[in-house]
C-alpha cells in the first residue's frame, strides 16, 4: 500500500538572487513497511526533502501525496495536526524534552493527541520495552546515554502509530555500538509494525540495512536500488 | 489529561535554570511585599487619621445654625434646642449626641498668648461621642472630674507648651525613669550636666539637648527625654478672652483641669474645652442654648444617609457630615484606592519588563525544543498555553511568596504597631500617630493575585509571539 507519493518535487532557495536548486523535480513513492535511505553527499538535498516529505517545509513546486492527503491543500494549523498524526520525526540530536522523564516524552504526543491514560500507559510501556529501556522509564534525558536517548526519540516517533517515520542522520551522533543497537531496534520496529522507516544518512551501517537506498545528487535522484 | 501535560511541563520548565527563576521570583517577591505591606501601612494611616478625627475631634454630623460656621457669631445659637434635640434622637441610626458652645479666642499666659477655639461641652455628654477623656496625660489632671469653685480648662499638650505651661527639668528621678525605659548608660550620663536646671519652654530645653548629643543621638532620644523631662504644675491657670453674646469682648481666668494628649498637634494646638456652664455665665448666653449639636452614628457608611434624613428633619440648621468638615479626610479616603492603583500599576509594570526579559531568554534558549515541538505537532495555541502558564507560574509563586511575607509581618504588627515615635513631631503636626497599625483586607489579595495573572499573561503575550513566529526547520537545527 502507498504511504507517500512525491510527484516532481522541487524547492528553489533564494529565488529572487542566486536560485539554489535544492530538490529538484524528485519523483518518487513509498509503500508500507518500507525501510529506505536517502543516501548522498553533503548538499545534495538530503535534509530538504525530508523536510518537504515531513510537511516541515514547502515545496516550490510538485506535490507531497502522504495516504491520500496533499499536503499543500493544507492551512497552517492542519498541517500541524497532520504532522502529528501520520509522521514520526527522529532527530539527529534527539531533540527530547529535559525536564520530562523518559515515558512521559513517549507519551507527550500521546498527550497532544488526547488518548487516555490507559491507552497511554500501555502504549509507552510497549514501545519502552521495544527500545530496551523499560527500566529508565523514569530517568530524565540527562540521564541517559546518547543512545539511550536516540532510542526513546525513536519510541516517542513511534507513539502515535503514524504512516512513517523521517529520520534525518539517527546515528550520526553514535558511537558504532549504540548505533548498531538502535539500527537493528528500528528494522525490528519496522518489520512488527509495518511502519516505513526514511533515512537521510551518510553512515555505511545504515546503507547496509536498508533494504531501498536512494541516492541524490544536486537535489536530483540518481539512483533508486531495492 | 492534555491540559495536565501542559501544566506539567510548564511547571517543570519553571525549574529548568533555577537561579534564575529564583531571581524572578525574588524580584516579584519583593514587589508585591513592598506593594502590599505599604499599601496596609497607608491603610492603617489613614483609617487611625479618620478614627481619631471622628473620635476626638469633629465625629461623623455637625448640626449649627446656617451661617455659624462662616461667621462664628456667638448670637447663632441653635433655636428651640430641646425640640432639635429630639428630632435628632427619633432618628435611628444615632448613638451619641452632644451639644457645645463654640467661641474663638485669646488663651494667655504670663509670657505668651495664642489664638484658640473654646469649646464649651457638658463633660459627661461629650464622653458619649468624644474620646478625648481617656487621652488626659496621666499626672496632669483629670477630664473635669472634680468639683470646683474657679472655672476649668482642660488644654492639649502642644498649647501647653506653647504657652510655657508645660517646663521642663531634670533630675534624679527623671534619669531613673529614663534609665527603665532603656536608654543607653552613655546617654543618661551625658544628661547629668542638666540635673537641677529648669527650662521654661521646649525652644530651650532642646537648645541645651543639642550642645550635648550628637544630631543621631537627639533624633533617637530627644522625644523620650523630653516626655520624662517635662513638668507641669496642675492647677495652672490661663485666662481666655472671647466675645460675649452682645460681642464685647470678655476674658476670665481659668484653672487647668488636665492635660490632653491627641495624635493631632494642631488640634491640641488650638482647642480649648471648658465647661457649657461656665461660658454660659461669663458670655450670658441663655443656659441651654448652644452653637452646635454633634452626632454619632452607628455606622460610617451611613454618614451620607442619615445627614440627608437630620437635613430634612432640620431644614432651618446647617447639617454636615464630617467629609464636608474636613474635605481634606474624605478626598484621602476617596482617592486612595485610585492612589493604589496606580502604585501597584507601577509596581506591576516593573515586574512585568522582568519577567518579559526572562521570557525572552528562556525562548531564545529553547529554540531547537521549540522548534521539536511545532514539527511533532504541537499547535501554535499550546505552545502559546505553555509559555503563558510558566510566565504565570514564575509571576504567581513570586505573588504568593511576597504575599504570604507581607501577610504575617501585618497580623505581627497589626496588633503591637510600628513605632515610628521617632517622627513623631511630624507624624503629629500631619495629624497622624506615630504608632501605625497595618491593616488589609482579604479582598486585597484576592486583587492582587488576579493582577499578578493579568501580568504573568501579558508578560508571556511578545516572547509567545517569538516562539509561533519560529520556523521549525531552522529551530531544530538551531546550536
Amino acid at each position: 500500500m502507498k504511504v507517500l507519493e512525491i510527484k516532481n518535487v522541487s524547492k528553489i532557495y533564494n529565488e529572487t538572487e542566486v536560485k539554489v536548486n535544492a530538490v529538484n523535480g524528485v519523483t518518487l513513492d513509498f509503500q508500507e513497511a518500507e525501510f529506505a535511505a536517502i543516501v548522498g553527499p553533503s548538499g545534495s538535498g538530503k535534509t530538504t526533502l525530508l523536510n518537504l516529505i515531513g510537511g516541515l517545509d514547502n515545496p516550490t513546486s510538485g506535490e507531497i501525496i502522504i495516504d491520500g492527503t496533499n499536503l499543500a491543500k493544507l492551512k497552517s494549523s492542519q498541517l500541524i495536526n497532520f504532522r502529528m498524526r501520520n509522521i514520526g520525526f527522529v532527530f539527529q540530536a534527539y531533540n527530547l524534552i529535559p525536564v520530562l522523564t523518559a515515558k512521559e516524552n513517549v507519551e507527550f504526543i500521546m498527550n497532544l493527541q488526547k488518548w487516555s491514560r490507559k491507552e497511554r500507559d500501555e502504549r509507552t510501556f510497549e514501545l519502552l520495552k521495544e527500545v530496551g529501556l523499560s527500566d529508565r522509564a523514569n530517568s530524565r534525558p540527562t540521564k541517559l546515554s546518547g543512545g539511550q536517548q536516540q532510542r526513546v526519540a525513536v519510541a516517542r516517533a513511534l507513539a502515535s502509530r503514524p504512516k512513517f517515520v523521517l529520520a534525518d542522520e539517527p546515528t550520526a551522533n553514535l558511537d558504532s555500538k549504540a548505533a548498531t543497537t538502535l539500527l537493528e531496534i528500528m528494522e525490528k520496529l519496522n518489520h512488527e509494525s509495518k511502519i516505513t522507516f526514511i533515512f537521510s544518512t551518510h553512515d555505511p551501517r545504515v546503507v547496509k540495512m536498508a533494504r531501498r537506498i536512494i541516492a541524490l545528487e544536486d537535489g536530483k535522484v540518481v539512483s533508486d536500488v531495492k | 489529561m492534555l491540559i495536565n501535560m501542559i501544566w506539567k511541563t510548564a511547571w517543570k520548565n519553571v525549574w529548568r535554570n533555577r537561579v534564575r527563576s529564583l531571581v524572578v521570583i525574588s524580584s516579584v517577591t519583593i514587589g508585591i511585599f513592598a506593594g502590599v505591606f505599604s499599601v496596609a501601612l497607608m491603610n492603617g494611616l489613614i483609617a487611625q487619621r479618620v478614627d481619631d478625627a471622628l473620635n476626638e475631634e469633629i465625629s461623623h454630623i455637625q448640626i449649627a445654625s446656617k451661617d455659624f460656621r462662616i461667621n462664628n457669631d456667638p448670637q447663632l445659637v441653635i433655636g428651640n434646642p430641646d425640640e432639635t434635640l429630639s428630632k435628632i434622637r427619633s432618628v435611628e441610626g444615632v448613638i451619641g449626641i452632644c451639644e457645645r458652645t463654640v467661641l474663638t479666642g485669646m488663651a494667655n499666659t504670663a509670657s505668651k498668648s495664642a489664638g484658640v477655639q473654646i469649646t464649651g461641652i457638658d463633660p459627661e455628654k461629650e464622653k458619649q461621642v468624644f474620646t478625648v477623656s481617656e487621652k488626659i496625660i496621666p499626672g496632669t489632671g483629670d477630664y473635669f472630674e472634680k468639683e470646683s469653685k474657679y472655672n476649668l480648662a482642660l488644654i492639649g499638650e502642644e498649647l501647653a507648651k506653647d504657652l510655657n505651661i508645660i517646663r521642663y527639668s531634670v533630675d534624679t528621678s527623671t534619669l531613673s525613669r529614663l534609665k527603665e525605659k532603656g536608654l543607653p548608660a552613655n546617654i543618661i550620663t551625658k544628661l547629668i550636666p542638666l540635673t537641677g536646671k529648669r527650662f521654661a519652654n521646649e525652644k530651650q530645653f532642646i537648645k541645651e539637648m543639642k550642645t550635648l548629643f550628637t544630631a543621631g543621638e537627639a533624633m533617637k532620644y530627644g522625644l523620650i527625654i523630653r516626655k520624662e523631662a517635662w513638668s507641669f504644675r496642675e492647677g495652672a491657670r490661663l485666662t481666655l478672652t472671647f466675645l460675649d453674646k452682645d460681642n464685647n469682648q470678655v476674658g476670665a481666668v481659668f484653672r487647668l483641669t488636665g492635660l490632653y494628649d491627641v495624635a493631632n498637634s494642631i488640634f491640641e494646638k488650638g482647642t480649648v474645652f471648658v465647661k457649657n456652664s461656665d461660658l454660659t455665665k461669663l458670655t450670658g448666653i441663655a443656659e441651654n442654648t448652644f452653637h452646635q449639636i454633634v452626632v454619632k452614628i452607628n455606622n460610617l457608611d451611613h454618614t451620607d444617609e442619615l445627614t440627608t434624613t437630620l437635613a430634612e428633619k432640620l431644614p432651618e440648621l446647617e447639617v454636615i457630615s464630617w467629609k464636608k468638615i474636613q474635605p481634606d479626610l474624605a478626598m484621602m479616603t476617596d482617592m486612595v484606592g485610585q492612589f493604589y492603583l496606580i502604585f501597584g500599576l507601577i509596581i506591576l509594570a516593573a515586574l512585568a519588563f522582568g519577567i518579559i526579559n526572562t521570557m525572552l531568554m528562556v525562548v531564545l534558549e529553547r529554540t531547537r525544543e521549540l522548534g521539536m515541538l511545532t514539527a511533532i505537532g504541537m499547535n501554535k495555541k499550546r505552545v502559546f498555553s505553555m509559555i503563558m502558564l510558566e510566565s504565570v507560574f514564575l509571576s504567581l509563586i513570586g505573588a504568593v511568596t511576597g504575599m504570604i511575607t507581607s501577610y504575617i509581618l501585618i497580623s505581627i504588627t497589626a496588633n503591637s504597631g510600628i513605632n515610628l515615635s521617632q517622627y513623631a513631631e511630624g507624624f503629629e503636626a500631619l495629624g497622624y500617630s506615630a504608632r501605625v497599625y497595618p491593616q488589609i483586607s482579604a479582598g486585597f489579595f484576592g486583587i492582587v493575585t488576579i493582577l499578578i495573572i493579568i501580568t504573568g499573561i501579558l508578560s508571556s503575550i511578545y516572547p509567545a509571539m517569538k516562539a509561533l513566529k519560529l520556523n521549525p526547520v531552522e529551530a531544530i537545527r538551531a546550536e
